[in-house]
């Protein structure tokens, strides 16, 4: 056998062994391309790392934290002495915190399906299905803690539990609200410290008056938007808000931007699954809202709503202070408990409100022919034009024909010559017909604008009636294509007719003329310098302002309004300025009678105006003004004669005797 | 070799320490229980010797002293005789109101004195270690005091000692009221450094109660919680501060320094527990 010599040849290509003899130049071409690509990571890497670091942050941040507002408690209503008429009250509740419980739920997931299993069910639940029954479980057991504390028996709502855990499981779940201060203190001492349970205070509207100034204080709502501080860290979260209030009605309503406190928040960072971690990354305490200091004054109030009360009629009555137009009485009944609207309102209590017709703020909504009261603005008018005379007479005769119409004058008995001073006091309409038809309607009209009786005060509450009426031709033929009849002016002049006006109205009408001024602009503001002032003077001459006193006197002392002379009202050394009212208005049940009165005190240095009214509720019947408004003006007046302490006391509690309007 | 042997020690405790993770957990609960319940007898031995070794040093008084100290005895005891013939017409007077007014009575207790055998005090616990225990029928939960007014509560009982949290402890928590007031406020020990006057915390306190230096307010146990007999004086309140949101003030409670230094307490047992 030969044995071939190993041979010398180059190897071959492809052989097992390989030389590089130089690099290949097309690699210089790959290595390059390699070069620029782990540029261009690189490049890219450096820029998102130090080029957009702050959007990533954001990012992340928005990613992994939550932020939850609590809103700030609201600010306090006091009245001018500094009295608490609307405060908050803590509302205690039994919370739970959802993120303690992860661990817990897992494992009762984990039961629950064991038991599934081991009983062989073959309608064997999904696993979101499972993780549901596992969270109402967890929680009910919990709850069983609370019920087992508590001598309760409380269960979960699963539809509850469930939406909140969707929507917001980062805040606390409540599982029982407004529990009382015994059943606070019990699981204060009976939950450990370290308890998911947890007692959560809230705070809520309390009025401590309950029914008093309803329409004036008024109400809140729940308000799910929460208006949050621009100034609070965490704009760009995903924000969750607890629910706050907002003022519906009332003062709460309009000085709602006042009281409005300042929300608080807590920033947390949050695990992938949206529960919470702890602590909290960032807290900013609630702050309370401003305290307020109303005019409102709280002995006065219950006096005129006590006696409206008495009355058990409709009607509402105002008081203002006269050198500073603030109003010290608003009130407007029937009314309703301001503490039913806290924590919200019964549909229960709401349709009993409804019902009542309570939901009027009599005051400042309800519109009104003015009666007997409006013969102050004729006598006005009469003497600014100078148709009547401080001197003027005229004779009663139970008539006065207009036309070929005969209007009556049933207001009194006494028939014969009387003065315009009598005529107040008498509250004859046969004087107010003869010069209200020589005056005119447009003198009349004129005088009433004057006084601000065609528009709104400008009170500073809502929804004030903006369609009061003091008719004159133009309206007449604008609004009903008609002309205007001598008939149309002598209703006009005794306040009947379509004169409309609202018993705030009224008040500053009465106001203005014991200043000697046209307008008085009402605020429930307290302030301690009169911002009222100046306003325009009347330039009514001094002996016709006289002549209308001397009437208005007379009205209290021996005429339709001398029901405040009687022992329970009267108040030795107090003179009174008043004139008494009763109005018709056809409604649909008939036509009905509405009583007034309007007056001040003291006639010698005027510092309290009232108007009062009280709607008849029955067709036909007679509600004169001097029988059951002049005994709500009497309580104010007598009230506030007492906080004087100028005049001497006279209480003598008799009922009041009826007397004629 | 020897580098082995070098970490013999170490490669021990790490197999004692993957054993006692892996343990189950009532395993280890046991083990616990059995180390307290074993450690238990040294403690109560070391109370009894420092009893006697009161015992021996009250035994070095003159008889003048031992005379004026049983004088003392026998005024503090008439005292206590005219304070219990109050007590129980205060009693009558309570249950006759109770009964007037349908209000619930709670339960009564038993009174259950106990030699205090250790104290621990760190800023996250205040409690005390007491010579008696489940042998003596006491239970978790049950409140404890002193001449001064509360100590706090039952937190743990044994077989022959029991622990009990003091009301300096950020672990426990009352309702108590001010002393004339019949608002619940919550009170919870704060996290005091050991060796400091300790203090509480007060949280939900009516915007009208007032408390100065000047004329401090006592913080007394409400009684409502179901826990504490009312009454029960748990500390001093020097100042209180609106809290932001309006609706409280929060302030802090001067606890009586006595508390760090007890040597005996009593236990009330209910006689109707709760279920």
């Amino acid at each position: 056998m030969a044995f071939a010599p190993r041979s010398s040849a180059p190897e071959r290509p492809g052989s097992m062994v390989e030389s590089h003899r130089g690099y290949d130049p097309r690699l210089w071409l790959f290595y390059g391309l390699l070069v620029l690509l782990l540029a261009v990571l690189t490049a890219g890497l450096g820029y998102q790392q130090l080029g957009r670091t702050d959007l990533h942050r954001e990012r992340e941040t928005v990613q992994s934290q939550r932020r939850v507002i609590v809103p700030g408690p609201r600010g306090n209503l006091f009245d001018r002495e500094g009295r608490l008429l609307v405060g908050n009250r803590p509302r205690f509740a039994v919370t739970l915190n959802l993120d303690e419980l992860r661990t817990e739920f897992r494992r009762e997931y984990l039961r629950v399906r064991r038991n599934y299993r081991e009983t062989g069910d073959k309608d064997l639940p999904n696993a979101t299905q499972l993780e549901r029954i596992a969270r109402v479980s967890v929680v009910q057991s919990h709850l069983q803690i609370i019920n087992r504390i508590l001598g309760t028996r409380e269960k979960v709502n699963p539809e509850t539990l469930e939406r909140h855990y969707r929507q917001a499981r980062i805040l606390p779940f409540i599982l029982l609200e407004d529990i009382t201060p015994a059943a606070y203190s019990r699981l204060l001492e009976q939950l450990p410290v370290n308890s998911p349970l947890q007692v959560y205070a809230a705070s809520t509207r309390a009025y401590p008056h309950g029914r008093l100034a309803a329409h004036t204080l008024g109400y809140t709502a729940s308000d799910d938007d929460l208006a949050v501080n621009e100034g609070l860290p965490g704009a760009e979260l995903t924000t969750f808000k607890m629910r706050g209030s907002v003022g519906r009605q009332g003062l709460e309503a309009a000085l709602d931007t006042r009281l409005q406190g300042q929300a608080g928040g807590t920033i947390y960072r949050v695990d992938p699954a949206g529960y919470r971690l702890q602590p909290a990354l960032e807290k900013r305490r609630p702050l309370q809202g401003e305290d307020i200091v109303t005019s409102l004054d709280l002995d006065l109030q219950r006096a005129a709503e006590t006696q409206m009360a008495e009355n058990g009629l409709a009607g509402a009555a105002v008081a203002l202070d006269i050198p500073s137009g603030e109003v010290r009485v608003l009130a407007s009944h029937p009314d309703y408990d301001l503490n039913d609207f806290t924590p919200r309102l019964t549909e229960k209590t709401a349709s009993g409100i409804n019902a009542q017709g309570a939901w009027l703020n009599r005051a400042t909504q309800g519109l009104y022919p003015p009666g007997s009261t409006f013969k102050l603005v004729t006598a006005l008018a009469g003497l600014r034009t100078g148709h009547i005379r401080p001197d003027s007479q005229v004779e009663c005769t139970g008539t006065y024909q207009v036309g070929g119409r005969v209007f009556v004058c049933n207001n009194h008995r006494d028939r014969g010559i009387l003065t315009l001073s009598q005529a107040l006091e008498k509250s004859c309409n046969t004087f107010f017909y003869l010069y209200g038809l020589q005056t005119g309607i447009d003198a009349i009209a004129a005088e009433a604008r004057l006084r601000g009786l065609d528009r709104p005060t400008g009170i500073d509450l809502p929804h004030e009636a903006r369609h009061m009426l003091v008719p004159d031709p133009a309206w007449k033929e604008a609004r009903r294509s008609d002309r205007w009849f001598p008939g149309d002016t002598a209703n006009v002049s005794i306040g009947q007719g379509d004169l409309a006006l609202t018993p705030l109205q009224m008040a500053c009408l009465v106001a203005s003329l014991a200043r000697g001024e046209t307008l008085t602009r009402p605020t429930l503001l307290h302030q301690n310098t009169p911002s009222n002032r100046p306003q325009p003077v009347d330039g009514i001459a001094p002996s016709a302002r006289a002549a209308i006193l001397t009437g208005m006197e007379a009205v209290t002392n021996t005429g339709t309004g001398q029901i405040l002379q009687t022992p329970r009202f009267r108040v030795p050394g107090l003179r009174i300025a008043g004139k008494t009212g009763t109005a018709q208005k056809a409604t649909a049940q008939g036509i009905l009678n509405f009583a007034w009165f309007v007056g001040f005190v003291p006639i010698e240095n005027p510092q309290i105006a009232v108007a009062v009214l009280v709607e008849g509720d029955t067709p036909g019947e007679d509600v004169a003004g001097g029988r059951y408004a002049a005994p709500v003006a009497g309580a104010i007046f007598r009230a506030w004669a007492d906080k004087t302490g100028q005049y001497p006391p006279n209480h003598t509690a008799t009922p009041s005797p009826p007397s004629g309007g | 070799m020897p580098r082995f042997d070098q970490a013999r020690p170490l490669l021990t405790l790490g197999i004692v320490l993957l054993v006692w993770l892996i343990l189950p957990t009532t395993i280890k609960r046991a083990t616990r229980l059995g180390f307290y319940e074993l450690q238990a007898p040294v403690d109560v031995a070391a109370s009894y010797a420092r009893d006697l070794q009161d015992f021996w040093s009250q035994k070095t008084r003159t008889k003048n002293e031992l005379i004026e100290a049983a004088r003392d005895l026998a005024r503090l005891n008439a005292s206590y005789e005219l304070r219990l013939q109050d007590d129980a017409r205060l009693r009558n007077e309570i249950a006759r109101l109770e009964e007037l007014l349908r209000l619930p009575s709670y339960g009564d207790f038993r009174a259950e004195p106990a030699r205090v055998v250790r104290r621990d005090f760190s800023a996250w616990w205040q409690r005390l270690v007491i010579r008696k225990g489940a042998n003596h029928g006491l239970t978790i939960g049950a409140p404890a005091i002193y001449s001064g007014g509360l100590v706090g509560r039952v937190s743990e009982v044994h077989a022959h000692t029991a622990v009990i949290e003091l009301i300096s402890s950020p672990g426990l928590r009352l309702a108590a009221v001010f002393d004339g007031d019949d608002r619940p406020v919550s009170f919870q020990g704060g996290v005091n450094a050991p060796l400091r006057p300790a203090e509480a915390v007060l949280e939900y306190v009516p915007l009208d109660v007032f408390a100065t230096p000047a004329s401090p307010r006592r913080l007394v146990t409400s009684g409502l919680g179901g826990v504490y007999p009312p009454g029960l004086f748990v500390g001093e309140v020097l100042t209180l501060e609106a809290s932001t949101d309006g609706l409280f003030k929060t302030g802090r409670a001067v606890l009586d320094p006595r508390l760090g230094r007890l040597s005996e307490v009593t236990v009330l047992v209910p006689l109707d527990p709760a279920p």
